[in-house]
């Protein structure tokens, strides 16, 4: 009787196989992004905004043109301009951490910053 | 045979490891129509169903809530604030013991924070919101109120003129000419019975925000951690997002600032908490935080601290035994209260 069956050999490459490509796929889905912001119209999430590409440029939502919200080269976002009657949305200004959000109650638009992995450490709510 | 069965099984249990299966998960909920402001709710819960289940009853809730505290809609076969103050002078109304209980609590944090917030005063605030209305659709044409107009409504703030029948379920305002505003304590209120509630109906960890009026239910799922709460930094142009990070279990934490709710008058800005005394926004501060074991009165508590000077609110804080406090100058100083320490995350 062998030490090692065949077999044996078998899973543990299998174990390392299904480890190297669990540790690939985990770091190619939560690359080095560390935050987007999520914007919802009527409580849907309608878009994901990638903060990390260094670009500075200005969008409306398709599915409500009254907002205009500005993404910024250092990875903040803010309501810029709306229709709105109270302004609250513009006047809450930049977000850019975790747990950070804004909302335009008339307009029914949130924007939220959101993690790309979640962990324990960042906060989970700014108020 | 076994060699294979045993290899299948091996990889079964990895890809159930990695997948993170059992335990609960994290889920998030987000609504716009209460309380004129933006509602969250994170929980942890063993599958999203239960979560949904959780999240449309504090919604519900919410709704019902908002419809008895409001004070500029009407609506069908309710009875709500502002029936009471539509019949102030004229009639008591017949309202839902929430409300009944809702300003028992108000009178009562009247006395406690030495008169420092005012249910009575809504014919203050009512002028002060249509000026801040105007302002901001014209900004150009922004004006402040005419000061005569704020003292004369201010002769029609006084407390005891809400007479509250606990027999018969009914208010009567005796001023004609005063008006109720719950918007200091309502949202704390709801917060906190609701969180009661909810818990009562098995929910372990959650946490709710009704527009900043945070209750921490329980810790973050099976690990139990403290909830991380940042408290915004009033200075949208420090590279600072936040003042301080709270690690919060089973309190409530409520904000009030001079930073969000605002309107511009010749270059200054003009927030919406109301000094009873001056008539005018009080700036001792930009913002205050409290942490309280109860919600309905840390949002009392944080108005109320916000019109007082530092040593005044200070002295006041550590004389409670649940509460305590964060103070934002204007200047970006913080000063925390004897025992605010303990929430901060280390």
């Amino acid at each position: 009787m062998k030490f090692v069956k065949k077999t044996d050999i078998i899973i543990i490459i299998l174990l390392f196989v299904v480890a190297l490509v669990s540790y690939f796929s985990y770091k190619f889905i939560f690359s080095d992004v560390p935050a987007v912001a999520q914007i919802y119209y009527e409580a849907k999430l309608v878009r994901t905004v990638d903060l990390s590409k260094n670009e500075d440029y200005t969008f409306r939502l398709a599915e409500n043109e009254d907002v205009l919200i500005h993404v910024f080269v250092d990875g903040s976002i803010a309501f810029e301009e709306s229709d709105c009657h109270d302004k609250i949305c513009i006047n809450s200004g930049k977000l850019d951490t975790v747990g950070q959000s804004a909302a335009c109650l008339p307009n029914k638009i949130v924007i939220k910053i959101v993690a790309t992995t979640y962990s324990d450490d960042k906060p989970d709510l700014i108020v | 045979m076994i060699n294979k069965s045993l290899c299948i099984f091996m990889v079964l249990v990895i890809i159930t490891m990695i997948s993170g299966c059992g335990g609960k998960q994290r889920y998030e909920a987000q609504y716009l129509d209460v309380f004129d402001t933006y509602t969250q709710i994170i929980a942890y819960t063993n599958s999203q169903k239960e979560f949904e289940e959780y999240s449309e009853y504090i919604h519900d809730e919410l709704l019902e809530y908002h419809k008895l505290f409001d004070i500029y809609n009407d609506y069908e076969g309710i009875n709500n604030i502002k029936t009471i103050n539509d019949n102030a002078g004229i009639q008591p109304v017949k309202v839902d013991s929430k409300i009944i209980d809702l300003l028992k609590f108000s009178k009562e944090e009247y006395v406690i924070t030495n008169e420092n917030v005012n249910i009575a005063m809504g014919s203050v605030l009512k002028i002060w919101h249509d000026y801040r209305t105007k302002g901001t659709e014209d900004p150009d044409n922004a004006q402040l109120p005419d000061f005569n107009e704020l003292e004369n409504a201010s002769m029609h703030m006084d407390i005891d003129k809400i007479i509250i029948d606990t027999e018969d379920n009914t208010v009567f305002i005796e001023d004609s000419e005063m008006s109720i505003d719950v918007g200091a304590i309502a949202k704390g209120y709801a917060v906190e019975q609701i969180s009661s509630d909810v818990k009562a109906k098995g929910l372990e960890n959650a946490l709710i925000s009704v527009g900043g009026n945070v209750f921490a239910i329980g810790g973050k799922g099976d690990s139990n951690e403290s909830w991380n709460v940042g408290v915004q930094n009033p200075d949208e142009n420090s590279d600072e997002s936040n003042v301080c990070i709270t690690a919060i279990k089973d309190v409530s934490l409520v904000t009030s600032g001079d930073y969000q709710r605002y309107y511009t008058v010749d270059g200054v800005k003009y927030h919406h908490i109301i000094n009873q005394q001056t008539l005018m926004p009080s700036d001792y501060f930009s913002s205050v935080t409290i942490i309280c074991t109860d919600s309905a009165e840390a949002d009392a508590l944080s108005t109320a601290v916000f019109n007082m000077p530092f040593e005044e609110g200070e002295e006041f804080i550590n004389s409670l035994e649940n509460a305590e406090a964060l103070w934002v100058f204007k200047n970006g100083e913080v000063k925390y209260s004897a025992d605010f320490e303990k929430y901060i995350k280390q």
